[in-house]
C-alpha cells in the first residue's frame, strides 16, 4: 500500500511541475460537454492540462527498449558483477577469454529481455486493442464514433449494455427511469455481482443526445487517486432562468474504467478522469517487492564467497610478486617479456594482476545461480496451481500464484495471522434466532424445501408476548425488514404484483454483506418479505400478505468505524422512522429505552455460541427532526474537503436516544477442516494468531470451535475492561509472571513429553492493542507483550481495524527473533496485513477478490493452507536449499583447483581447464540436474508430509541454509577439490601414463580434473536425490554422457574457427590410458566417501524426523512387495 | 526401493501424474544395510587392485642421472659453466655418465629427460605460441601471432618462424647411449630410437608444414627468422628430410607443454632387435651434448632410463592410494557395522531396520 502511495505522490508532483507551479489546484474543474459556464456562475478557472485517453500499460517503446532494458537489467547487482568481470576480461589481458563470463552473461540478458520484450509486445497489442476501440461521443448534439484515445476529459460518452466504460465517467442519466444502472468490476476487483450506481439527480432526465447536449453543468472534483472505493466531488448544474443547483458527487456516481454494465440498455456520462489517470490504471502499480529469507542468506552466501575470492585474488597477487621478486623466476632466458611489458608502472601491474585474478576465479559466484534460481521459483510455482487437490469443488476455482519469488517462504513460516470471518468461517450466513425484547424467536427450518407461511413458523421460546408487545414484535420486523441495503436480483422479480408468498423463496438477494442477505432470508421465514425498491420505496409483504410501500427518505450507510447503519423511512401512515441495525457494542450506549438488560444477556450468550449478533434500535422522528437532519446531511455530503469526518460526526448527533427493538442472532458455520488445519499447523510448530473486527465473545467461541484453544487452555485476557480496572502495566506484569513462571518451570523439569505442557492462549482487543503500541512507552510494554505472546501457544485478537491487524503483524515481524510471518484472509479489510506479512494469501472470499488480488498466493478455502504450507512450502524449502548450497558446493570444487595451480605455474594466471570447460560447466554440464532436482524432488512423500505435520519442524528457521550447514558443504567442496588436484598431480607428476612411454601435458591434467570434477558433483547430486523419476535419470546420466561426447567432439576435430588447437586429442589420450581411469574412479570415490559416511552415520545415530520417516516409509514399502510378492506366488501356486 | 503408486487420474490429460508431483519414483535409501556390503566390496576391491598396481609400479626399474653440472657433482661441470648465465647457442660442450647394469635391464627401455624449476606452465610461456603457423597455414607463417611476442618477429621485421617462447626455448642437449659388453672392452652404440616419442595426433595432423615451394622446404620458409635461440634455421632441424620443419618429434613433443614446473619427456625408445628384451647387463655410457642452460634459473637436468608396465611408468602414488583407500572402507565399513548393530539394538523395533 506504501508503495502506491508513494508512486501516486511522486506522481501528483510531477503534474504539479508539468501543469505549472501555478496552476496546480487540489480539485479540478470539468466543463460538461466542453461548454464554459454562464458568466459569473464560475469561480476563478484555471485550465489544466488533462491526458488524453491513451492507456500505456507497457514499460518500453521501440526505440528505448534496449537501453531501458539493458539499463534496468544491469541495475541488479548480480548482473552488474557480471557486467564488471566481463568488461575487465575486455580490456586489459586476462587469462580466460571474454567468452567464458560474455557468453553466459549474454545468454541470461538476452533470454530475459526477449521474455521482457514478447510480455511488452502483449502489453503494447492490448493497449492497442484498448486504445481503437470504438467509443459513441456526443458532439454537438449527435453521436460521434470515435477511436477511444481521442476522448478528452469533458466529454459526453455514450456506453450500452455489455459495453466497458471507456474512462472514469459521472453517471449523468441511464435508460433506466429510476436512473440507475447495473455494472460488475469483475475486471477491476474481481467481484462478479452486480453493484448498483446511480445517476446525478438532476441529470437523469437527459435521456437522448440532444437532450445530453442542451446540458449545461460544470463537474468539480478531487485529482485522480487510485482508490477504487473512495469519489469526492460536486455538480453544478446551470438551468436558465433559476439559480444552479449543486450536488454532491460520491463512488456510486462515478463508473470506473474497465467495468462493464449490466441490465441497463444505455448510459450517458461525462469522462473526468482519462488515460492514465483512471482509477483503474493508477492501481497498475505494482506491489513493493517481498524477498524470502533464502534469497536473504543466499546473497549473504554470496558476499561471503565475494570475500573468499577477493581474498584468493589478494593472496595471489602478492605471491606473485614475491615469487617475482627473484629475477631468474620473473623472466628467465626462455620466457622473455615484451618492451612494453617491462616498462609498464609497476602498481597498475599490480592492479591489473590483482583483476586478472579476479577474473580467474570469479566463476566461484556463477551467473548461472541466478537463472536456474529464478527458472527453479518460475516453472515450481507451477505444481502449486496444478494441484488438483486445491482446486475447490464448488467453484472449480484453483489456487492462484501471484509471485514466485516467496515459494520457499512457505516453508519457513512460524507465525500465522489469520482473520476470522470468510477464512476460518465460510462466510455463508444463517438466520438463527431473533430476540424480541427478551423473547426468542426460531424460525422453522426448512421442511422440504417448502417454507411454512404463516406464523406458525415461529417458535416461541418465552412466554408469549402481550398487546404492546405484538406491536414490537412487528416493528422489530419491519425494521429488519427495511434496515438493509440488500437488492432484489432483477430477472427473478420481474413483477410485483404476481409475487405470493410462496414464490418468493425465489428471491434472490444481493448485497455486499452477507450478513444482511440472511438478515432479510430469516425474517422472510418469519413472515415479511422484502420485495424491491422501487422509485425510492422500499416494497415489504407482511404477514397478511399485503403490501407495504415505505419511502425511503435516508441511507446511513454502514461503516466499520460506527460498525452500524441506519435508515430513515416513511410509513404508509406517514410516521417518519430511523431505524438503526449494529454491533452490540455500538448501539448499546446510543439506546434509552427497551428491555436492555434481557436482551443484553441473551446476546452474550449467543455470542458465546459463536453467533454474530446485531441489535436493532429505532427512534421515531418529527417532521422538524427530520428537515434538520436533512439539513445536516446535505451540508456534510457537499462538502468537498473532509467529508468524511462531517458525515461521521453528523451521523454519529443523529443516531442517538435509539429504542432497543431486540437483536437478532446469525451463524457463521467454521470452514470445513478450519479446526483439523489448525490443529496441524500448531503441531508443525506454527503459532496461529486469529485477528477479526469480531467481538471477543464471538471470536473465542470460534476460536474453541476451530480448536485454536483447547479445553486445557488457559485464556488469558488483556481487554479494555481488565485495564480498566487494574492498569496496563499491572495487567501485562502479572500475565507475562504467570506465563513465564510457568515457562521456566516447563524447562526445568523439561521431560520431552510436550503433551503434559500447559499451553495458554491469549485474549487481546484493539483498545488495549492501541495501548500498548502508544509511543509514549516505547519498548518497554511492547516487549512484555511480546514475551507474553512468545509463550501463548494461541492468541486472539479482536476488535481489530484493519491498520491494527497490519501492526500486529509488523510487531511481530520486527521482534528480536524476526520469526517468518504469513497472514491469510478473504476480505479487503486484511489487505493491509496480507501485503505487510512476508507472506501474504488470499481466500477468494464472498467479500470480493480485493484480499486475493493483494495477495502473494490465493487460495480457494482456509483448509488448503495446510497443503501449501506443509506439503508444497516443505518441498519448495528442501529444493532451493539444496539448489543454493549445491550451487556454491560444485563451483568450490570448479574454482579451487584452479586456485591451487597458481601455486605450481608461478602465479601466472594460468587457467587449468580449457576455456570450453570453463563457459560450459555452469551453463550445460552441470545446471540441468540441479535444477530438475529443485523442481522434482520429494524426501518425503507429501501424504506423509500431511499426516506428520511435525516434519515441518525439521526445516523450521531456515535450517538446511544455516552457516554450520553452508559451512559444511563448503569444506566439502574444499575437501574435494584438493582431492581432486593433489589426486591428479601425484599421478601426472614425473611420469608417463601411457603404455607407449609419451608424456602429458597441462591441458591433459586440466582435462583429467575436470572429469573428475565432473563425475563427483554429479554423484554427489545422485547421493542427495531421493526421488529418482524418468526425468532425473535422463538429465543426470544424460550431463555425464553429453559430457563425454562433448569432449570427444571438442577435442576431436581441428576446429576452424579456432585459432588455437590445445584440446586436440587431449581426452581421447587421457582416455587410452589406464592409469587415467584408475585415477579417475579412486578420486571419485575418495572425494565421495565423507558425504557418504556423514549420510549414513547421520541417519543411524542422530536420525531426524524426516530421515526417521524415510527409513519407516521404506519398511512399508518393503513389507508391502514382500506381501504382493508372496501372494503372487501363493496365487500362482493354487492354480 | 519402491515404486510409488501413480495416482488414479494419471491418465486425464490435464491432470497428469507430472503436474500432480506424483511421477512414479524410484526411491532409494542411503542406510547402513545398503553401504556397509558396498563399503566391503569396494574395500577389498580397491585393496586387491591396489596390490596389482603396487607390484607392477615396483617392477619398474629407473636409472636416473642428474647432470646439471653444479660444481662438484659429475663431470658436466665444465660444460654447465661455459653456459652459466648465458642464452643459447652456446658452443658444443659434450659430457659423459657412465654407469653399469648388474642384471638385464627389463625392455621395453625409455630414455627421458627431466627438467626442474622450468615453468612450461607459465602463463606467458604457454601462451606464446601460434598454433596456425604451426599448422602450416601460409599466412600465418608471415604473421605470426601477437602472443608470440616478444618472440613474434626479429628487430629488423621478419617473422619468426616457429615464433614465440616455446618454439624459441626447444630443448637441444643430445644423448648418445655407449654399451661396452666385456669389461675394457670396446663401446657399441646403442641405436635409440627417435620416432614415435610424439602423440601420433601431434605429429601426423595438428603439425604441418608450409607448402615446399619447388619441393623445397626451405624456400617455403623463405622470409622468416629463426628463432633468436636456435643455431639453425626450422628447416634445418633434422638431416631427415621426413622429419624436419615443424614436423619434427623433438620440436613437437616439446611444444605440448607440461603441466608442473618439474617435467620429464621422452628423448627415445629403445626397440633396437638386440635390445628388444631391454638392456642386458654390462657398463653403458652416455655421451652427452650439453646445450642446454638450467643453471641460470636455477634449474636441473636429469636422464632417465625406465622400463613402462600397462600402467605406463614407476609412480608408486596409485597403488599406495589404491591399498590406503581400501583398508580405509574396510576401517570405516567396521566401524558402521558397530554402529549398526549397537543402534539397532537399542531401537529395538528395528525401526532402522532396512
Amino acid at each position: 500500500m506504501a508503495g502506491t502511495v508513494d508512486c501516486s505522490f511522486i506522481r501528483t508532483l510531477i503534474n504539479r511541475y508539468c501543469a505549472g507551479e501555478d496552476n496546480w489546484v487540489d480539485s479540478r474543474t470539468i466543463y460538461v460537454g466542453h461548454k464554459e459556464p454562464p458568466p459569473g456562475a464560475a469561480e476563478a478557472y484555471n485550465p489544466q492540462k488533462y491526458p488524453d485517453n491513451r492507456i500505456v500499460s507497457s514499460k518500453y517503446t521501440f526505440w528505448n527498449f534496449i537501453p531501458k532494458n539493458l539499463f534496468e537489467q544491469f541495475r541488479r547487482i548480480a548482473n552488474f558483477y557480471f557486467l564488471i568481470i566481463f568488461l575487465v576480461q575486455l580490456i586489459i589481458d586476462t587469462p580466460t577469454s571474454p567468452i567464458t563470463s560474455g557468453l553466459p552473461l549474454f545468454f541470461v540478458i538476452i533470454v530475459t529481455a526477449v521474455k521482457q520484450g514478447y510480455e511488452d509486445w502483449l502489453r503494447h497489442k492490448a493497449d492497442s486493442a484498448m486504445n481503437q476501440c470504438p467509443v459513441h461521443f456526443i458532439q454537438h448534439g449527435k453521436l460521434v464514433r470515435k477511436q477511444s484515445r481521442k476522448l478528452r476529459v469533458g466529454d459526453v460518452v455514450m456506453v450500452k449494455e455489455g459495453e466497458t466504460f471507456p474512462c472514469d465517467l459521472i453517471f449523468l442519466s441511464s435508460s433506466r427511469e429510476d436512473g440507475t444502472c447495473f455494472v460488475t468490476t469483475a475486471s477491476l476487483d474481481g467481484e462478479s455481482s452486480h453493484k448498483t450506481y446511480y445517476a446525478v439527480q438532476e441529470t437523469k432526465g437527459f435521456q437522448t443526445a440532444e437532450d445530453i447536449d442542451s446540458l449545461h453543468a460544470t463537474v468539480e472534483c478531487e485529482q485522480p487517486q487510485p482508490d477504487l472505493y473512495r469519489f469526492v466531488g460536486r455538480i453544478t448544474v446551470y438551468r436558465r432562468r433559476s439559480e444552479p443547483i449543486v450536488r454532491s458527487l460520491g463512488s456510486e456516481n462515478l463508473l470506473l474504467r474497465g467495468a462493464s454494465l449490466k441490465n441497463t440498455e444505455k448510459i450517458f456520462g461525462v469522462a473526468v478522469y482519462t488515460g492514465m489517470e483512471s482509477k483503474m490504471a493508477l492501481n497498475y502499480q505494482s506491489k513493493s517487492q517481498k524477498r524470502s529469507a533464502v534469497e536473504k542468506s543466499m546473497n549473504v552466501f554470496l558476499v561471503v564467497y565475494l570475500c573468499i575470492l577477493i581474498t584468493k585474488a589478494v593472496i595471489n597477487t602478492v605471491l606473485k610478486y614475491v615469487w617475482e621478486s627473484d629475477p631468474f623466476q620473473d623472466e628467465p632466458w626462455f620466457n622473455q617479456k615484451t618492451e612494453s611489458e617491462r616498462e609498464r608502472n609497476r602498481f597498475l601491474k599490480a592492479f591489473t594482476d590483482f583483476l586478472a585474478f579476479m577474473v580467474l576465479f570469479n566463476y566461484i559466484i556463477p551467473v548461472s545461480m541466478y537463472v536456474t534460481v529464478e527458472m527453479q521459483k518460475f516453472l515450481g510455482s507451477y505444481f502449486l496451481s496444478w494441484d488438483e487437490e486445491m482446486i475447490d469443488e464448488e467453484t472449480g476455482e484453483g489456487p492462484l500464484v501471484n509471485t514466485s519469488d516467496l515459494n520457499e517462504e512457505l516453508g519457513q513460516v512460524e507465525y500465522v495471522f489469520t482473520d476470522k470471518t470468510g477464512t476460518l468461517t465460510e462466510n455463508n450466513m444463517e438466520f438463527i434466532e431473533c430476540c424480541i425484547e427478551g423473547n426468542v424467536y426460531v424460525p422453522h427450518v426448512i421442511c422440504n424445501g417448502q417454507i411454512l407461511p404463516d406464523s406458525g413458523g415461529i417458535d416461541m421460546i418465552d412466554s408469549s408476548p402481550g398487546v404492546s408487545g405484538k406491536e414490537r414484535e412487528e416493528l422489530f420486523f419491519r425494521a429488519v425488514c427495511l434496515c438493509h441495503t440488500v437488492q432484489v436480483k432483477d430477472d427473478v422479480a420481474v413483477d410485483g404484483t404476481k409475487m405470493s408468498p410462496d414464490s418468493s423463496k425465489s428471491c434472490i438477494y444481493i448485497s455486499s454483506s452477507p450478513d444482511e442477505v440472511a438478515l432479510v432470508e430469516g425474517i422472510q421465514r418469519l413472515g415479511f418479505t422484502y420485495l424491491r425498491l422501487k422509485d425510492n420505496y422500499m416494497e415489504i409483504l407482511n404477514r397478511e400478505n399485503d403490501v407495504e410501500r415505505f419511502e425511503l427518505l435516508q441511507t446511513l450507510n454502514f461503516d466499520s468505524v460506527r460498525r452500524r447503519m441506519s435508515v430513515i423511512v416513511k410509513s404508509p401512515t406517514g410516521d417518519i422512522f430511523l431505524f438503526c441495525k449494529g454491533a452490540d457494542s455500538s448501539i448499546f450506549p446510543r439506546v434509552t429505552e427497551g428491555k436492555i438488560d434481557q436482551v443484553r444477556s441473551r446476546v452474550e450468550r449467543n455470542a458465546v455460541e459463536g453467533l454474530r449478533t446485531l441489535c436493532v434500535a429505532y427512534k421515531k422522528l418529527t417532521q422538524e427532526d427530520y428537515d434538520e437532519i436533512c439539513e445536516t446531511l446535505q451540508l456534510a455530503q457537499v462538502a468537498l474537503q473532509e467529508r468524511e469526518k462531517k458525515l461521521a460526526e453528523a451521523f454519529e448527533k443523529i443516531e442517538t436516544d435509539l429504542i432497543l427493538l431486540g437483536a437478532t442472532a446469525v451463524e457463521d458455520r467454521l470452514q470445513e477442516k478450519a479446526g483439523d488445519t489448525i490443529e496441524a499447523l500448531q503441531k508443525a510448530g506454527i503459532k496461529v494468531w486469529v485477528l477479526t473486527g469480531d467481538k471477543m465473545e464471538t471470536a473465542a467461541a470460534t476460536c474453541y470451535a476451530c480448536k485454536l484453544f483447547r479445553r486445557n487452555t488457559q485464556v488469558l485476557e488483556l481487554t479494555t475492561k481488565k485495564i480498566e480496572e487494574q492498569n496496563l502495566h499491572d495487567v501485562l506484569l502479572e500475565l507475562s509472571k504467570t506465563v513465564l513462571n510457568y515457562s521456566n518451570m516447563s524447562r526445568d523439569s523439561f521431560s520431552g513429553l510436550s503433551n503434559e505442557m500447559q499451553d495458554y492462549g491469549l485474549i487481546i482487543d484493539g483498545a488495549a492493542l492501541s495501548l500498548i503500541m502508544k509511543p509514549p512507552q516505547p519498548g518497554n510494554y511492547r516487549e512484555l507483550f511480546l514475551e507474553i505472546c512468545r509463550n501463548c501457544s494461541a492468541v486472539l485478537c479482536c476488535r481489530m481495524a484493519p491498520l491494527q491487524k497490519a501492526q500486529i503483524v509488523k510487531l511481530i515481524k520486527l521482534s528480536k527473533e524476526h520469526p517468518i510471518t504469513l497472514a491469510i484472509g478473504d476480505g479487503a479489510n486484511d489487505v493491509s496485513m496480507i501485503l505487510e506479512a512476508h507472506v501474504g494469501i488470499g481466500v477468494f472470499g464472498k467479500e470480493g477478490r480485493q484480499a486475493a488480488r493483494n495477495s502473494d498466493y490465493a487460495i480457494p478455502k482456509f483448509k488448503h493452507l495446510k497443503k501449501i504450507l506443509l506439503v508444497h512450502g516443505h518441498f519448495y524449502y528442501i529444493r532451493i536449499a539444496e539448489l543454493v548450497q549445491y550451487f556454491f558446493y560444485k563451483n568450490v570444487c570448479f574454482i579451487f583447483p584452479q586456485f591451487l595451480y597458481q601455486f605450481f605455474c608461478g602465479f601466472s594466471q594460468q587457467p587449468l581447464y580449457d576455456t570450453a570447460y570453463l563457459t560450459l560447466y555452469n551453463i550445460s554440464f552441470t545446471s540441468l540436474p540441479i535444477l530438475m532436482y529443485s523442481l522434482l524432488e520429494q524426501h518425503v512423500s507429501s501424504d506423509m508430509l500431511k499426516r506428520d505435520p511435525s516434519l515441518y519442524r525439521d526445516i523450521a528457521k531456515n535450517a538446511l541454509l544455516r552457516w554450520r550447514v553452508f559451512i559444511y558443504w563448503t569444506f566439502l567442496g574444499v575437501f574435494d577439490a584438493l582431492v581432486f588436484f593433489f589426486g591428479a598431480y601425484l599421478m601426472i607428476e614425473n611420469t608417463s601414463m601411457t603404455i607407449n612411454g609419451q608424456v602429458f601435458g597441462n591441458w591433459t591434467f586440466g582435462t583429467l580434473v575436470f572429469t573428475v570434477l565432473m563425475f563427483t558433483v554429479t554423484f554427489k547430486l545422485v547421493l542427495d536425490t531421493y526421488y529418482w523419476t524418468w526425468i532425473n535419470h535422463f538429465v543426470i546420466w544424460g550431463s555425464l554422457i553429453f559430457y563425454i561426447i562433448f569432449s570427444l567432439l571438442w577435442g576431436g576435430i581441428i576446429w576452424p574457427f579456432l585459432s588455437y588447437q590445445r584440446m586436440y586429442f587431449v581426452f581421447m589420450q587421457m582416455l587410452s590410458s589406464g592409469p587415467a581411469w584408475m585415477t579417475i574412479i579412486l578420486l571419485v570415490i575418495a572425494s565421495l566417501l565423507p558425504d557418504i559416511l556423514k549420510k549414513v552415520l547421520g541417519r543411524h545415530l542422530w536420525p531426524t524426523a524426516t530421515e526417521r520417516t524415510q527409513t519407516k516409509h521404506q519398511c512399508l514399502s518393503v513389507e508391502q512387495s514382500t506381501i504382493f510378492m508372496l501372494s503372487q506366488t501363493s496365487s500362482s501356486l493354487s492354480f | 526401493m519402491a515404486w510409488s503408486a501413480t495416482s488414479p487420474g494419471a491418465n486425464q490429460p490435464d491432470n497428469t501424474a507430472f503436474t500432480q508431483q506424483r511421477l512414479p519414483a524410484w526411491q532409494p535409501l542411503l542406510s547402513a544395510g545398503i553401504t556397509l556390503p558396498l563399503f566391503f566390496c569396494v574395500g577389498l576391491a580397491f585393496i586387491g587392485l591396489g596390490l596389482g598396481l603396487y607390484y607392477s609400479s615396483n617392477g619398474i626399474k629407473e636409472i636416473e642421472y642428474d647432470y646439471t653440472g653444479e660444481p662438484g657433482i659429475g663431470n658436466c661441470t665444465a660444460c654447465a659453466r661455459v653456459g652459466e648465465r648465458v642464452a643459447p647457442p652456446h658452443p658444443n660442450c659434450t659430457c659423459q655418465w657412465c654407469f653399469s647394469l648388474p642384471e638385464l635391464f627389463q625392455g621395453p627401455v625409455f630414455l627421458y629427460y627431466e627438467l626442474s624449476n622450468f615453468y612450461q606452465n607459465n602463463r606467458r610461456y604457454v601462451v606464446s605460441r601460434d598454433d596456425e603457423q604451426l599448422s602450416g597455414l601460409a599466412s600465418a607463417l608471415r604473421h605470426p601471432a601477437n602472443e608470440c611476442a616478444p618472440y613474434q618477429r626479429t628487430p629488423t621485421g621478419l617473422p619468426i618462424a616457429p615464433c614465440g617462447a616455446i618454439a624459441n626455448s626447444l630443448f637441444n642437449d643430445s644423448f648418445k647411449l655407449l654399451y661396452q659388453r666385456q669389461p675394457n672392452g670396446p663401446y657399441d652404440e646403442v641405436p635409440l630410437d627417435r620416432t614415435g616419442i610424439a602423440w601420433w595426433t601431434d605429429y601426423h595432423v595438428k603439425f604441418h608444414n608450409p607448402a615446399p615451394i619447388n619441393g623445397s622446404l626451405k624456400l617455403a620458409f623463405h622470409g622468416t627468422a629463426k628463432p633468436p635461440n636456435w643455431p639453425r634455421p626450422v628447416y634445418d632441424l633434422s638431416p631427415d628430410p621426413n622429419n624436419t620443419g615443424f614436423v619434427n618429434q623433438d620440436f613437437v613433443v616439446w611444444m605440448r607443454t607440461a603441466a608442473l614446473p618439474t617435467f620429464r619427456k621422452l628423448y627415445a625408445r629403445i626397440r633396437h632387435v638386440n635390445y628388444s628384451a631391454g638392456l642386458p647387463r654390462g657398463t653403458y655410457c652416455v655421451n652427452i651434448t650439453y646445450n642446454y642452460p638450467v643453471l641460470a634459473f636455477g634449474g636441473q637436468k636429469r636422464i632417465i632410463f625406465s622400463s613402462i608396465s600397462w600402467m605406463g611408468g614407476k609412480n608408486p602414488f596409485l597403488g599406495i592410494a589404491y591399498l590406503t583407500f581400501g583398508s580405509l572402507c574396510i576401517i570405516t565399513g567396521f566401524v558402521m557395522l558397530i554402529v549398526y548393530i549397537r543402534y539397532q539394538d537399542e531401537n529395538g523395533d528395528g525401526d532402522e531396520d532396512e
